[in-house]
């Protein structure tokens, strides 16, 4: 499948897709995703916040920032138009600080998501079986416990349904303390949706879906990462 | 690839079952074990040595020799070849020319050597053989097995008696060691391979002929890499469904992290993908020998288990808490048993010093009691009805052997469990503790195999077997595991 993105970002010689490129991406596989555009100026960002609906999400879009937080190039929970631009003018500071030299896009916006079970999902290809799919509880569940799952594409229902009940975490996911549960069955959508996308987009070498939040009534990407094959 | 309007897995029939059988190259300094090992062929075994230090030694074996595999009269299905790696292309050349069925190269020193002359002779032969249509299994491995004819490779493995259990090695030791020690549980062979560095047959092919395979029910497989990946995962998807395959993977320590950019390439190390697979597939994981010995033992002698819940007999108070702690460890349940078991064991159980929730403790004294074989039968019977056990295992202790030694008068305990295992519906395991004494126990545990009763060497593997198998069963069935 050629898409517009992915063509748009080999010409201009990058396999690193920008969050808002790869969450372009994500929804045209079909998967629900926090809406996110891009602005250039603060007056662009105000804008798209209002027409979104606050609270929003500002961050850095820059390929040579890569943890942003860390640098103070992300402001959550901005409740209106004015500290949108603020948050605006200290992210383009910070950056700015961090590193003179990082070529920077703008600014992203997006919508805050309400908070859900943080649920992981992503693909990279075996140099034996191709791609493979990855599912896992979000943050600390998988950064340290590495406790994910995995399966190779295409997956069935089945595969789906049994690689998201095979974590250890799994009991998370059924409501904990008191915690909304996921819906299991969006989130194995949510799998089957992936497979079927990457099957058919052989130019993605690696993506990360991180997070996800999972609902009772659904799930929906609020972070993505797409790194694309080099072209031969 | 192979190029023949017939397909591969059509052609290796003639391999795995030959008609005749022509060994090159062997020779005094192998103790001409190619030679010895096909004694008992149930077919045409020719020679072929140009060596004539090697003649003598040959015509002694009674086997015929020539100077050229073209020299045979008729034709061969199946070719050994122990050559220098040097002449290895002559030989392959030989083998178009006699249109043999396949050849199996035991030379090495091919790429498996990393070494720039091994590499290019490698290439050389594969390319031969590709070009001709030739089968060459191999180079570097010991080629095919086939007890019910006589095929084997090495002089002591066992023939006369084929089973239902097909082996894939990469490993020629591993296919020997699997073949031979699996015997010992009572493992029998319909089939085996090894193929070495598979320059032309990958394991895919090999899967490919034990699926089509009407003699072949399980399959074990030995890998290390496959060449193409997403034919391996079709071809074990399928046969999956049809047949049970338990994979042993070895190399896994050998993976270095790869540079990625993402959380998810980051964690996809081959090792875990090779699990992913072989789940996915509907296949068995195990980790080494003993796994895979242990868990196609199960496969063989073990009813197919429907659920996790367990129901244990130990021979001391000291063993039945430790059996159930095993047990729960690996992931089962030990659950009280029903209040009508309960009543009905009140009414019968009368070891002194013994008790029966669940672990049933049958105590010490248990070979001396005089009720003792009438309350196990009856133990036995109240779990098999019981509806909160799905399995059973029997601990039998060997301070002293429990079994009579007069071979002549069938042992009453023997014929108790052995009738259990066969009457009962549910799946049944013995775990024989060595104590002290090994050789006891190695003593009981073939007894024990000669009756198709499968027994554990210990609390863990017996353990581990079960929940191996439940949890491949359940799954099979559409269970979740969670």
């Amino acid at each position: 499948m050629t898409s517009k993105i992915i063509n748009n970002a080999l010409k201009s010689g990058r396999t690193v897709l920008t969050e808002v490129e790869s969450k372009q991406l994500v929804a045209e596989a079909g998967i629900p995703v926090i809406e996110t555009k891009l602005a250039q100026t603060k007056a662009e960002a105000i804008s798209m916040s209002k027409k979104m609906g606050f609270p929003v999400v500002l961050k850095i879009v820059s390929p040579d920032i890569i943890h942003k937080s860390d640098i103070g190039g992300v402001k959550l929970g901005l409740a209106n138009a004015a500290q949108v631009g603020k948050a605006y003018t200290e992210i383009m500071a910070a950056a700015k600080k961090a590193n003179k030299k990082a070529a920077i896009y703008g600014i992203s916006v997006q919508k805050m998501a309400r908070p859900g079970v943080e649920v992981i999902m992503g693909m990279s290809k075996d140099a034996q079986f191709g791609p493979v799919l990855m599912f896992g509880l979000g943050g600390v569940f998988v950064e340290v416990l590495k406790d994910v799952a995995f399966r190779i594409v295409p997956l069935v229902r089945r595969d789906a349904s049994q690689m998201i009940r095979e974590i250890k975490g799994y009991p998370v996911l059924e409501g904990y303390r008191g915690q909304e549960p996921a819906n299991i069955t969006a989130l194995e959508d949510l799998l089957l949706k992936l497979s079927a996308f990457v099957d058919k987009t052989p130019q993605i070498k690696e993506m990360d879906l991180n997070p996800i939040f999972a609902y009772k009534d659904g799930a929906v990407a609020v972070d993505a990462r797409v790194i694309l094959e080099s072209q031969a | 690839m192979i190029k023949s309007s017939e397909t591969t897995t059509a052609r290796l029939d003639r391999v795995f079952n030959p008609r005749s059988v022509a060994v090159i190259g062997d020779k005094q300094a192998l103790g001409y074990m190619w030679l010895r090992s096909l004694s008992h062929f149930k077919g045409k075994v020719y020679s072929v040595q140009i060596d004539p230090n090697e003649l003598p030694g040959i015509a002694e074996l009674g086997v015929k020799n020539y100077p050229n595999l073209n020299d045979i009269p008729g034709p061969v299905d199946y070719v050994i070849a122990a050559v220098p790696r040097t002449a290895a292309p002559r030989i392959v050349k030989d083998c178009i020319q006699k249109k043999v069925g396949g050849v199996c190269f035991f030379t090495s020193g091919f790429a498996e050597t990393n070494t720039e002359e091994g590499i290019r002779l490698q290439k050389t032969i594969t390319e031969l053989a590709n070009e001709a249509g030739l089968l060459l299994i191999g180079p570097n491995c010991v080629g095919v097995y086939n007890p019910k004819i006589g095929l084997c490779h090495n002089p002591i493995q066992a023939y006369g008696e084929g089973g239902s259990v097909g082996f894939i090695a990469q490993s020629g030791t591993h296919a020997t060691l699997f073949t031979m020690v699996g015997a010992r549980h009572g493992i029998k062979f319909s089939k085996s391979v090894s193929y070495g560095n598979a320059a032309v047959l990958d394991s895919t092919d090999y899967l490919d002929y034990l699926k089509a395979d009407d003699d072949t029910e399980i399959i074990g497989m030995y890998v290390e890499a496959v060449k193409d990946g997403r034919r391996f995962l079709r071809s074990l998807r399928e046969v999956s469904t049809r047949k049970h395959v338990v994979i042993w993977r070895g190399g896994e320590s050998e993976e270095g992290a790869r540079a990625t950019a993402s959380h998810t390439g980051a964690l996809a190390q081959s090792s875990t993908v090779w699990q992913a697979l072989i789940r996915q597939c509907g296949a068995i994981k195990v980790e080494n020998i003993d796994e895979m010995i242990d868990t196609v033992k199960g496969l063989l002698y073990i009813k197919p288990s429907r659920g996790n819940r367990v129901g244990l007999i130990a021979m001391s108070g000291g063993q039945s808490v430790i059996i159930a702690d095993t047990f729960a460890k690996a992931g089962l349940k030990v659950p009280l048993l029903s209040q009508r078991s309960y009543e009905r064991l009140a009414g019968f159980f009368d070891i002194i010093g013994g008790s029966y929730r669940n672990p049933f403790d049958i105590s010490s004294s248990f070979l001396m009691s005089e009720n003792a074989l009438h309350n196990l039968s009856d133990m036995l019977d109240v779990m098999d009805k019981d509806p909160n056990i799905d399995n059973i295992v029997l601990e039998l202790f060997t301070i002293v052997s429990p079994f009579s030694k007069n071979k002549d008068t069938p042992d009453p305990l023997l014929e108790i469990i052995s009738e259990f295992r066969h009457n009962s519906t549910k799946p049944f395991m013995v775990i024989v503790t060595a104590a002290q004494n090994e050789k006891i126990a190695l003593e009981i545990r073939d007894m024990l195999t000669e009756r198709e009763i499968p027994s554990y060497p210990n609390f863990e593997r017996g353990a581990r077997t079960l929940k191996r198998l439940t949890d491949y069963y359940r799954l099979r069935a559409g269970q979740s595991l969670n």
